[in-house]
């Protein structure tokens, strides 16, 4: 993100629904509600702004699918076609049976319960999206598939890039600490794999990153917590929108 | 709700079969143990006795109300007492508005019994005149939020608005029933206590948190009057217990059941000074 | 009930039989964030109302033709507990709460941004615990502090007070006996910042100046009330002491 370069002027703000964030000519805008030249905020956040834009990084809100998202969901139901995944959002997904079986996918040849069974969790990415219809799911890619073992945790989902931190410094220090590998998806759901006490380690460690995120030393807070020291010291207030 | 969103996790119910054959549970209680409980009265001003009770997550509100009315015709000497449990929509992503649903109302009819039948109150002190005029207490308890063991939390915030109730002291003179406009203590006698456990593989817990319930067998409620009197039993899901279970379940409930009737009665007790 | 125990509603000082002026509140308060399963919640004490709200949403509809394609589907439940009130309430939904639950509903939509979420259901739950004057005016305000707690994109709050008329002048935020006893009651709620009314009822005689006094008293009312709903917000998610600029 290009906001991320250090000269530019940022005026932050916590705000809640219908407070004036600012008033002007912006070109970019998340998360607010515009009247002529006034922008009011539609969520309880963060507000941002800058010469160009004005948002608000919210800090509750309901987990909606964007394209690419790597997401943790549960197999709730499955027809000739498709598996029906809960992925902690207003829609249930579907998984083709193609994505898994391949093109030459036949209901008569293949049984879908042989891959997942309902109340099978799985890591996937939405391959498709646009509110008009259910999301699409895919296991193509490094990782994904059933998911075996550990402990899932939810989080809230606005805060999972939070939990991710700057360039993944976060989740670093959170997996540096517990000695467990951290598999964070953008609908809030954590997978935590390792020792029992560093499972538990990370869970106290992910119920403070949500408490606390909209503080600005939260890593430290969590460095602290988990006895470890990450050497970066590019650590910064904001927490913008980090990929994975 | 639709049924998809009951489906239980794979990995978490072979976590938890795991950690219970060790003698533990996920959240780190033994088998016999209750999450907290805490219990606080007297939050209704309106109603004549209320309490508000939280086992872990699960969450009701008891009110009592007494009110004159009719005695049934097959009990002329007697006043009414009634328990109605709801489980609120806004308690849990499953509960739904309208008439309550069979699990509904046979939690109601559950802590109905365990309250009624073991003689709580005495019913003939509630009789103004009889056949005509009696004394109607209603024990209406709602869920807030769902997180298990709604049997307990009910029975629980039921005796609690009980003991720390009230009601009006009516005079019967010629011309009829007249309020007095003062109160006097409900005539509560006992301190009835309801312990549920469920079968989960081969392991009995008591106090199962709903995590626990989606993946239990089945599951039995016993209330105890006293010490050595229990007062309502039910047993609940598509599953069976042995008949040593049976026996684990009724000595559990009795010696569970004084514990928690110490506790209750001391917090009833706090709840009434602070008022 | 207590009715013969209160002679005036108001003395010959203008003071109200609780003491109150007549352009004063009852006590408020407000917490958000209360109930562990719900998307979002409140409760709100508002004299002697008490009142839960929860929000449960966006989610898929049900049954599922009710939906509609380019917006959710708002909907609203307020009901009040059987020992919620004097004389107990039959549990089942009246008609009273039936209308109470639509104007809320309508008060509350103008706030939401429900195309953001299209075919998907919002669901409030208001629960009465107890109460006492004006618990339509605190369920809405609750109502929007849960719908905010759930994160649902929204032009702004809704926040709710009403103005009455009691022994022929024209007064802020009837209680019970005032509502009983009064000649008039006059719910509100607005958009305090877009400057809307989203919900408005009257009952009893006002004249034309009466009306405009009890417009401004409410207005007033929910200014109020929206500093204390404000705050309370604020706490939840920012902490009692950081409420301004950093």
């Amino acid at each position: 993100m290009k906001g991320d370069i250090a000269m530019v002027d940022v005026t932050r703000k916590y705000v809640i629904p219908g407070e004036l964030v600012s008033e002007g000519k912006y070109k970019n805008s998340l998360n607010v509600f515009r009247v002529e030249d006034k922008y009011y905020s539609t969520r309880v956040g963060m507000a941002e702004i800058t010469p160009d834009s004005v948002r608000v990084i919210p800090l509750t809100g309901p987990y909606i699918p964007r394209v690419d998202d790597l997401v943790v969901g549960k197999i709730v139901d499955y027809s000739a076609f498709a598996w029906e995944v809960d992925i902690n959002s207003c829609f249930y997904a579907y998984l083709p049976a193609q994505n898994v079986f391949g093109r030459d996918y036949s209901p008569a040849r293949n049984e879908l319960t042989q891959k997942f069974a309902v109340g099978d969790l799985i890591a996937a990415k939405v391959m498709a999206f646009d509110r008009t219809r259910d999301p699409l799911l895919s296991l193509s890619g490094p990782g994904l598939g059933k998911i075996r073992q550990g402990e899932v945790v939810k989080i809230s989902p606005t805060k999972v890039p939070r939990v991710i931190g700057k360039k993944g410094s976060m989740i670093r220090a959170v997996e540096m600490g517990t000695n467990c590998r951290l598999t964070v998806a953008q609908n809030g759901l954590i997978v935590i794999s390792g020792p029992t006490e560093g499972i538990i380690k990370a869970i106290s460690a992910l119920r403070l990153i949500e408490k606390e995120a909209h503080v600005a030393d939260l890593t430290q807070k969590v460095q602290t917590l988990l006895s470890v020291k990450v050497d970066e010291k590019s650590e910064s207030e904001s927490d913008g929108e980090q990929e994975e | 709700m639709s049924k998809k969103s009951l489906v239980v996790e794979h990995l978490k119910r072979a976590q938890m079969l795991d950690v219970l054959t060790k003698g533990v549970r996920l959240d780190g209680r033994g088998l016999l143990d209750y999450r907290p409980i805490t219990i606080e009265t007297g939050i209704i001003e309106k109603a004549n006795g209320s309490a508000k009770v939280r086992i872990g997550n699960t969450e009701v509100i008891a009110g009592v109300k007494v009110q004159t009315g009719a005695p049934f015709e097959d009990t002329p000497d007697q006043g009414l007492l009634i328990v109605t449990a709801e489980v609120l929509p806004l308690a849990s992503a499953y509960a739904e508005p309208g008439p309550p649903n069979e699990d509904a109302i046979e939690l109601a009819r559950v802590a109905d019994r365990g309250i009624r039948e073991s003689g709580v109150v005495d019913l003939k002190e509630l009789c103004l005149v009889k056949g005509k005029n009696v004394l109607a207490v209603f024990i209406d308890v709602s869920v807030l939020n769902v997180d298990g063991n709604l049997f307990d939390a009910v029975s629980y915030a039921a005796v609690a608005a009980l003991l720390s109730s009230t009601m009006p002291k009516y005079e019967v003179t010629a011309e009829g029933v007249k309020d007095t406009g003062k109160t006097i203590p409900l005539p509560v006698k006992l301190t009835p206590i309801s312990i549920t456990m469920v079968l989960i593989g081969n392991t009995i817990i008591v106090d199962p948190t709903l995590d626990e319930e989606s993946v239990m067998t089945a599951r039995i409620t016993i209330a105890s009057a006293d010490k050595n009197t229990i007062c309502a039993g039910q047993k609940g899901n598509p599953g069976g217990f042995t008949e040593e279970q049976v026996m684990l379940a009724i000595d559990t409930a009795i010696s569970k059941g004084e514990e928690i009737r110490k506790m209750l009665k001391k917090s009833v007790g706090h709840g009434k000074k602070q008022k | 009930m207590s009715k013969s125990s209160i002679t005036k509603l108001l003395d010959a000082k203008g003071v109200r039989h609780d003491g109150r002026k007549f352009n004063e509140l009852r006590p408020v308060t407000m917490k958000v964030g209360v109930l562990e399963n719900a998307d979002g919640s409140a409760y709100i004490e508002f004299g002697k109302n008490k009142i839960m709200a929860a929000v449960y949403g966006p989610r898929e509809v049900h049954p599922k033709h009710m939906s509609v394609p380019d917006r959710s589907v708002l909907r609203c439940r307020y009901h009040m507990t059987p020992f919620s009130t004097d004389t107990r309430k039959n549990p089942a939904p009246s008609r009273r709460e039936i209308e109470i639950s639509k104007v809320i509903r309508e008060g509350l939509e103008p706030a939401l941004i429900l195309t953001d979420y299209p075919r998907t259901a919002i669901e409030v739950y208001l629960e009465v615990l107890q109460s006492d004057g004006g618990s339509r005016c605190a369920s809405i305000t609750a109502a929007s502090l849960a719908l905010a707690d759930a994160g649902i994109n929204m032009r702004d709050l809704v926040v709710g007070c009403a103005a009455g008329k009691i022994e022929g002048r024209v007064v802020v935020d009837l209680d019970d006996v005032e509502d009983k006893e009064g000649e008039g009651d006059m719910p509100m709620a607005i958009l305090p910042n877009l400057g809307q009314v989203t919900l408005l009822q009257l009952d009893g005689r006002f004249s034309r100046k009466e009306f405009d006094e009890a417009f401004k008293l409410a207005k007033d009312g929910c200014m109020k009330v929206y500093d204390i709903q404000r705050k309370a917000l604020m706490e939840k998610y920012f902490g009692a002491e950081e409420t301004g600029e950093q």
